[in-house]
């Protein structure tokens, strides 16, 4: 492990990716904790000591590090290009042009990025509006009485949402940037980066609470986190045989390899997208105001309050049914098969073409069924406990669910990037 | 009072422009199919020259912006 790191570094070119990558990440955490401008800084901070339940906004502050309560340059994080990201990518079902773009390929996938790109944008200014408007009117965090934007005419106002959307953008090209130069890819590692800020925090918030409490939640912590990297590396081996082929006077082919098809072939994209919708009510009913309206209060109670059951409830059915959509999309069965006949390849015992599509959507839908419900458990598992540490507002983020999921995804990709690159290096001198 | 609207209006510019520049670039995010696992990244495409100029004035805007941000921030507190 240790020599794997040296050689990481010993290495100029993975060198200089690492260190390019730690850099826009330093960039990035400090931009996080500067104040927009309009914002009065000691106000936001008296207001964040005493904030109680936020329900879901606690979540979004999650994604964007603790940055969207401070109401800093970078708050909206990268939110906005993962909810243009998951629009973009349920249109291309809807919308028969999106679609053939995707068929398209490399240019086709470049001018949905471009959409993505504009939609992130056009979000950005959306949430910036609402959050300011929120912060504004003192909805933000609850009953908090300090005026968080002290002056605040609509010049001001105008000034925060553009400066919002403009950190925004900064982070869309960071992001691009490290997946360009840096390693891994970077809108996830950008995520990763926001979640691992909170745990000094979360976790000594915990400490606070005792000793026992604090030693119970790291076994607890550590006990998901070996069990997400347990199914996360959980794959089928599909046995492929490819025919043997003359071209020339060379043998190719007549190898035996295997198809691997992982059990959480999704990652953790179901869960995000399960709770960014989970999220829109909530949003929409701060936005319009509390008049005390019934649907107003059934969202209250059953949608924002993490413990009821409708709220867990519907959470997992979301999970559950986005892991599906989100597999059909991204594992076209059928694309595989025509592959796999073109270069002469088949599954033992099964003819190629359609009888071999229909057997991997079998395999594809089986294996995914514990795969989705093992992402809704994890990701609903700390619900359950937030009646055990009572008070509503810990729910220990960072060390159960989605938090852990995010975290362990991309950080088991990010190894494998790193180690590919190594295997590169170390082969080079090998072939030639 | 007159710096603070001078810095405000430079912060707003700076921000359209980054924006701008921003949307500009050559997207290569990749969309979330690349996102968490999965796809996998051509790295065939080396950046041309036009990107490169382009990284050079976003990181030039980019900076003014920040100055902008941290002037206003100093300005509001001392006021």
């Amino acid at each position: 492990m240790l020599s794997a790191f040296r050689s990481a570094l010993a290495t100029p070119d993975l060198r200089r990716k690492i260190l390019f990558t730690l850099m826009i990440i330093a960039i990035y955490r400090v931009g996080a904790t500067i104040p927009s401008p309009g914002v009065s800084y000691p106000n936001v901070k008296r207001c964040l000591e005493n904030v109680d339940d936020q329900g879901v906004v606690q979540l979004l502050n999650l994604f964007s590090g603790g940055a969207l309560l401070q109401l800093s340059v970078f708050a909206l994080g990268i939110m906005p290009y993962i909810t243009a990201s998951i629009i973009i990518q349920l249109l291309t079902v809807v919308i028969p042009r999106f679609e053939q773009l995707k068929k398209e390929g490399q240019s086709g996938q470049g001018k949905l990025t471009q959409f993505t790109r504009y939609l992130t944008i056009a979000l950005a200014i959306l949430q910036a509006t609402g959050i300011v408007a929120m912060a504004d009117r003192g909805q933000l965090f609850g009953n908090c009485q300090d005026p968080i934007i002290p002056n605040s005419n609509i010049f001001t106002l105008i000034v925060i949402v553009v400066t919002m959307t403009a950190g925004t953008a900064i982070i869309m090209w960071f992001g691009e940037l490290i997946t360009e130069r840096g390693i891994g890819n970077g809108m996830s590692l950008l995520m990763f980066i926001n979640i691992a800020a909170r745990i000094p925090a979360e976790g000594a918030a915990i400490l606070d609470k005792g000793g026992v409490t604090f030693a119970v939640v790291c076994v607890f912590a550590l006990l998901i986190i070996a069990s997400v990297v347990f199914v996360e590396q959980g794959q089928r081996r599909i046995p492929v045989q490819y025919a043997k082929r003359m071209i020339g006077r060379r043998m190719y082919g007549g190898t035996s390899t295997y198809l691997p098809l992982k059990v959480n072939q999704a990652g953790v994209i179901p869960v995000i997208f399960a709770s960014s919708l989970l999220y829109l009510p909530d949003l929409i009913s701060r936005l319009v105001g509390a008049d005390g309206a019934g649907w107003q209060n059934f969202i209250a109670n059953y949608i924002v309050k993490q413990d009821s059951w409708v709220h867990i409830s519907v959470y997992f059915l979301l999970i559950i049914f986005f892991t599906y959509f989100y597999i059909t999309i991204t594992f076209n069965v059928n694309e595989r098969a025509d592959e796999m006949k073109k270069f002469g390849g088949f599954i033992p015992g099964i003819r190629p073409g359609r009888p071999t599509s229909e057997y991997l959507q079998f395999v594809l839908s089986r294996i995914t069924l514990p795969g989705s419900l093992y992402l809704g458990i994890i990701a609903v598992l700390p619900n359950f406990f937030l009646e055990v540490t009572d008070s509503g507002q810990n729910q220990n983020f960072p060390f159960g669910g989605t938090a852990v999921l995010i975290m362990v995804g991309v950080g088991l990709d990010t190894v494998k990037q790193i180690e590919s690159q190594l295997m590169q290096r170390n082969y080079e001198g090998f072939l030639k | 009072m007159t710096a603070v609207l001078i810095l405000q209006i430079a912060l707003i510019v700076t921000s359209l422009l980054l924006i701008l520049l921003v949307l500009l670039h050559r997207g290569r995010g990749g969309g979330l199919s690349s996102l968490f696992g999965g796809g996998m990244q051509s790295s065939l495409s080396g950046s041309s020259v036009v990107e490169k100029n382009l990284d050079r004035i976003t990181l030039f805007v980019g900076s003014i912006w920040i100055i902008c941000v941290v002037g206003l921030g100093l300005l509001v507190k001392v006021s």
